[in-house]
């Protein structure tokens, strides 16, 4: 039981979510645009707190790529660009589709879940990154900081939506 | 022609939703790039209203057929895509379908903006059915602008600490962390070649 084979076995998960990437189809990047924002609608719909996702959610299409955000890429305090909850918590999040036969692929995300001032922690972060880390033990290619930067836990929902479900019916319900 | 709102094709969706999905509605396509422009309406509509929906050519289709088709199923949604080739014959077929036509899911008439005149004077049964909910297809919004292009680039350099062609540079030499933020900045640099 050493720190060798620790590594080894995070070697091995992210050979695993590589694998599991590869084999993951979404819709075409406009469908899965569209999915989510009527997405956001229907949650917003069901809030006190007002979001107008129609102008919250943006899209860039390049070279075969398109990137789909919601508010700053960092987390600085709350903006009228985030995603508000009634709890007060907030949500940011940026991902990156590449189109594919019969749709798209997840290149990468990050969905950034603020959690209301003085809560402990502070926020929840997935991530997904494009590549692996050369100390994929510290680092998996898809991760959950649970609040603190350098720490790195891994986990495996690779749909937008279902991570959107663990946010509005997960996270913000036990807020 | 009278006005119409213009509505993005995600509005005219919610509408139909807040309607209870049935009901027919008309749609003026845009006088360029209407195919596109018909596939983002079918898009949106399964989106929002989370129904199957079909697109039926009018022109291609007899009274029979399009009967069938319409009621098998009889509650998803359908797009009936007029083309400006309808002829007024079928025009008047339609209208005198009417009640054949009425069923569970919504309908959507997607006429080019020329056809309104030939739907208030061949087809004056299914004109009234349509009744005010006529729409002009609109700009679907999302698009990023340039000002919002240029403000996360700029987030994006402040963060790190480098420029545009920096990261361009330890993209080429394979230097580039993979965190998300990243790939996002070479897309937006019009750079997902080197993702």
């Amino acid at each position: 039981m050493t720190l060798e084979r620790a590594r080894q076995r995070a070697v091995t998960l992210d050979s695993q979510i590589d694998r599991q990437l590869a084999e993951h189809r979404l819709d075409s990047p406009a469908n899965v645009f569209s999915e989510i924002r009527a997405y956001l609608l229907r949650r917003a719909d069901e809030m006190t707190t007002r979001n107008d996702p129609y102008q919250l959610l943006k899209f860039r299409r390049e070279q075969g790529f398109e990137v789909i955000v919601l508010g700053p890429q960092f987390d600085k305090g709350p903006t009228p660009q985030h995603f508000h909850f009634d709890s007060g918590a907030r949500l940011s999040f940026g991902l990156t589709l590449r189109e594919a036969e019969r749709g798209s692929q997840v290149v990468s995300f990050r969905y950034h879940y603020a959690f209301p001032d003085e809560r402990s922690p502070q926020y929840l972060r997935f991530d997904l990154n494009d590549g692996p880390h050369t100390d994929p033990l510290a680092e998996p290619r898809c991760h959950l900081h649970p609040g603190i930067e350098d720490v790195r836990i891994p986990f495996s929902v690779h749909n937008p939506i279902e991570i959107l479900d663990r946010i509005f019916f997960v996270l913000e319900r036990a807020t | 022609m009278p006005e119409f709102s213009t509505e993005p094709f995600f509005e005219i969706a919610r509408r139909l939703e807040v309607r209870g999905e049935t009901g027919w509605l008309a749609v003026l396509s845009p006088a360029t790039d209407s195919t596109a422009a018909l596939d983002e309406l079918q898009t949106e509509l399964q989106s929002v209203l989370q129904k199957l929906t079909r697109v039926i050519q009018l022109e291609a289709s007899t009274f029979e057929k399009l009967r069938d088709t319409l009621h098998q199923p009889d509650d998803d949604a359908v797009i009936l895509s007029g083309g400006a080739g309808l002829t007024p014959e079928k025009w008047r077929t339609l209208d005198i379908m009417r009640s054949a036509l009425e069923r569970k899911g919504p309908v959507i008439l997607w006429l080019a903006p020329d056809d309104i005149a030939n739907l208030a004077n061949l087809a004056p049964n299914i004109r009234s059915l349509i009744g005010g909910s006529i729409f002009v297809a609109g700009p679907d919004g999302g698009i990023m602008t340039e000002t919002e292009r240029q403000y996360r680039l700029k987030q994006l350099s402040e963060h790190f600490g480098l420029t545009g062609e920096e990261v361009v540079r330890k993209a080429e030499a394979r230097e580039l962390p993979h965190d998300p933020e990243f790939v996002e900045w070479l897309v937006l640099l019009d750079r997902g070649d080197l993702v």
